[in-house]
């Protein structure tokens, strides 16, 4: 959350730039809490014996799963998280980037209007 | 000292100071909030694994029997009774969306798995609660620092701040010279024994000088603080910027340096020193300078928050030839000074060019110049020695040597210091940018250097010294060339100041 502060903290000056970066960090975060979740089903999954019978919460619906099927499926989706994970890692440091190229034209401006600035309380206090 | 400078540091400290404090106490209260945070979230896993630790003991109880007659919940208002059967079959949540069947003793186990987890996260949220509380532990202090030695540091980067200003000013004349205020203090102490001529006048002007001297070597000090080489030149520095502190006890040294001055130019440089340290308090200046020179330092630092207002802190020190002393064995040190150096080599080409010191005049802005400027109106005429200081052997080294042995060196030097005085004292006056003495002492130099005959004033006022100096030995007083140390500058200031009615009569002299 610390980091979509400063994100949303740009938001002054950049704009939408900012909230995809926000937003970039919300579904990274999400996206964190799943995998962990799917480690612990993987490693419970691991602890299961093929007497168990495993089954799948599909909407109000528990669907028979065999316990190989399961675990493949849940090691699937564990690559598929950690991929996504990559993906919106990326997506944030290109959106850093452009928020940090924001800030940077940002102060360049500031700068040049308190160069400005000075310029004209400079020729004013001479003149 | 300290309760002058400080109103006007606290000014300068004040406008950081409320800043300081501010992200001092918005970094605590961010602190707290994450302490705060991470004590919910472990509050939060221990009421976990509470529940699983209660969860594992109802499943090991729940196969005692094969039925169990319990009030079923009913939706969210009622209750039915039942039975529970099938006591040892258990339908396990694993995660994302996905159940299993197992035993009693298997959903045992996956709960030993999962509170392993919740373990492993509890650790984690205590480990970040200490560093934590460690941090606030370090904000605290910085917030108490900042409170209370807040002052200290502003103190220091106002002091920073003034000397590099002033520091700079003078840089820009010599960038690596160091103000020889030491130099030029011992010499003064050394002169003002000897010349018991009106040294009042001088003395408060030397007062000046030292003050501003000292400033300026702490401002060198603090500036090249890096320089070895300056170490001892520092702590006669620093010496002399105590003696600064206190010009009015330092001038009434004056007189007491009479006796010490007589042994060996090192030894009145620590008797000068000595007085400084009578003066400040401090005795530990007697071939202690780097004792000194911590003490000083301190001192400096302390006195230095008067720099601030203190106009001496435009004392050129980096006109100041570097001092440096080197140890040469048998107690001799040589004092290194870019100033002579430069003055050498000036006065080498001068020497070849005895009439060249004539256009160096306008230019004398240190003592250096004036050394240079006399070197070359002295060629033939007077000895040109490299520095007063050094010892006739040493002539061309850019080093002056300080060794007690050559006393009769040191005595020639003195009596050399004494007529350079003069002019150093005019050139360091001039370049040491006390206003006052500069023009003064500078159109003196200009006029004193710029003919023989100025030295011829100069010799003049040697005989006048000769029944003050115990050993009138150095038949070459003006030889103004000598040392690039401040101390003939400061001797020279002061001598010139002393002698401004004879630079008079030699400038009538030469007009004449």
């Amino acid at each position: 959350m610390r980091i979509v502060i400063p994100a949303l903290h740009f938001q002054d000056h950049g704009g939408i730039g900012k909230e995809n970066l926000s937003k970039s960090m919300s579904s990274r975060q999400k996206l964190e809490a799943q995998l962990t979740e799917n480690n612990i089903v993987k490693e419970e999954l691991a602890l299961l014996d093929g007497s168990n019978v495993v089954f799948k919460l599909l909407g109000p619906v528990l669907v028979k799963q065999e316990l190989g099927e399961a675990r493949a499926t849940v090691g699937k989706r564990l690559d598929y998280i950690t991929a996504e994970i990559k993906r919106y890692e990326s997506q944030l440091r290109d959106l850093e980037k452009q928020s940090e190229k924001q800030r940077e034209a940002l102060a360049q401006l500031q700068q040049e209007f308190q160069r400005a600035q000075a310029a004209k309380a400079g020729s004013l206090g001479k003149a | 000292m300290e309760a002058q400078p400080r109103p006007s540091l606290a000014a300068a400290a004040s406008s950081t100071q409320p800043l300081r404090s501010e992200h001092v106490v918005r970094l605590r209260e961010e602190q707290e909030k994450v302490v705060t945070g991470c004590q919910e979230k472990i509050q939060h896993w221990m009421k976990v694994e509470r529940d699983y630790e209660a969860l594992q003991e109802r499943l090991t109880t729940l196969p005692d029997k094969l039925s169990y007659d319990i009030m079923v919940p009913f939706g969210p208002l009622a209750f039915m009774p039942g039975q529970l059967v099938n006591t040892n079959e258990v339908t396990v949540l694993l995660g994302d969306n996905w159940f299993c069947k197992c035993s009693a003793k298997q959903a045992v186990g996956l709960v030993e798995h999962r509170k392993k987890h919740v373990r492993k996260a509890l650790d984690d949220l205590k480990k970040v609660m200490k560093n934590f509380e460690s941090r606030v532990e370090f904000t605290e202090d910085l917030k108490r620092m900042s409170d209370a030695a807040g002052d200290i540091v502003d103190i220091r980067e106002d002091i920073k701040n003034d000397i590099e200003v002033k520091g700079k000013h003078r840089t820009a004349h010599r960038p690596h010279s160091k103000p020889k205020t030491s130099d030029v203090f011992e010499a003064d102490f050394i002169d003002d024994p000897k010349s018991e001529g009106s040294f009042l006048s001088e003395k408060e002007l030397w007062a000046r000088l030292d003050e501003l001297e000292r400033q300026e070597d702490l401002l060198g000090e603090l500036d090249k603080k890096s320089d070895a080489v300056f170490v001892n030149g520092d702590d006669i520095s620093s010496s002399e910027e105590e003696k600064e502190d206190q010009k009015t006890a330092v001038t009434v040294k004056h007189g007491v340096t009479d006796s010490p001055t007589q042994d060996s130019f090192q030894k009145d440089i620590t008797d000068s020193k000595l007085l400084s340290g009578q003066v400040n308090g401090s005795s530990s200046y007697s071939d202690d300078d780097d004792d000194d020179d911590d003490d000083d330092d301190d001192d400096d630092d302390g006195l230095g928050v008067g720099d601030n207002c203190v106009p001496t802190i435009y004392f050129s020190h980096t006109v100041e030839p570097k001092r440096v002393r080197i140890n040469t064995g048998k107690n001799t040190t040589l004092k290194f000074s870019e100033k002579k150096e430069e003055a050498k080599r000036k006065r080498k080409n001068s020497n070849g060019n005895s009439s060249h010191s004539i256009p160096e005049l306008p230019n004398i802005r240190t003592p250096a110049d004036v050394y240079r400027v006399f070197v070359d109106v002295v060629n033939g005429e007077y000895v040109p020695r490299k520095s007063i200081l050094k010892s006739r052997s040493r002539e061309n080294s850019v080093c002056s040597d300080t060794s007690e042995s050559s006393a009769a060196e040191l005595e020639d030097r003195r009596g050399v210091m004494r007529s350079l005085s003069h002019d150093e004292a005019a050139c360091t006056d001039a370049s040491e940018g006390i206003l006052d003495q500069q023009e003064n002492q500078q159109k003196k130099l200009l006029s004193l250097s710029g003919k023989l005959e100025a030295f011829s004033g100069t010799v003049i006022e040697k005989e006048l010294l000769s029944p003050v100096i115990p050993h009138p030995g150095t038949v070459h007083p003006v030889l103004p060339t000598i040392p690039e140390r401040k101390e003939f500058l400061s001797e020279v200031s002061e001598e010139t100041t002393k002698r401004i009615s004879k630079f008079k009569a030699a400038r009538l002299q030469q007009r004449n």
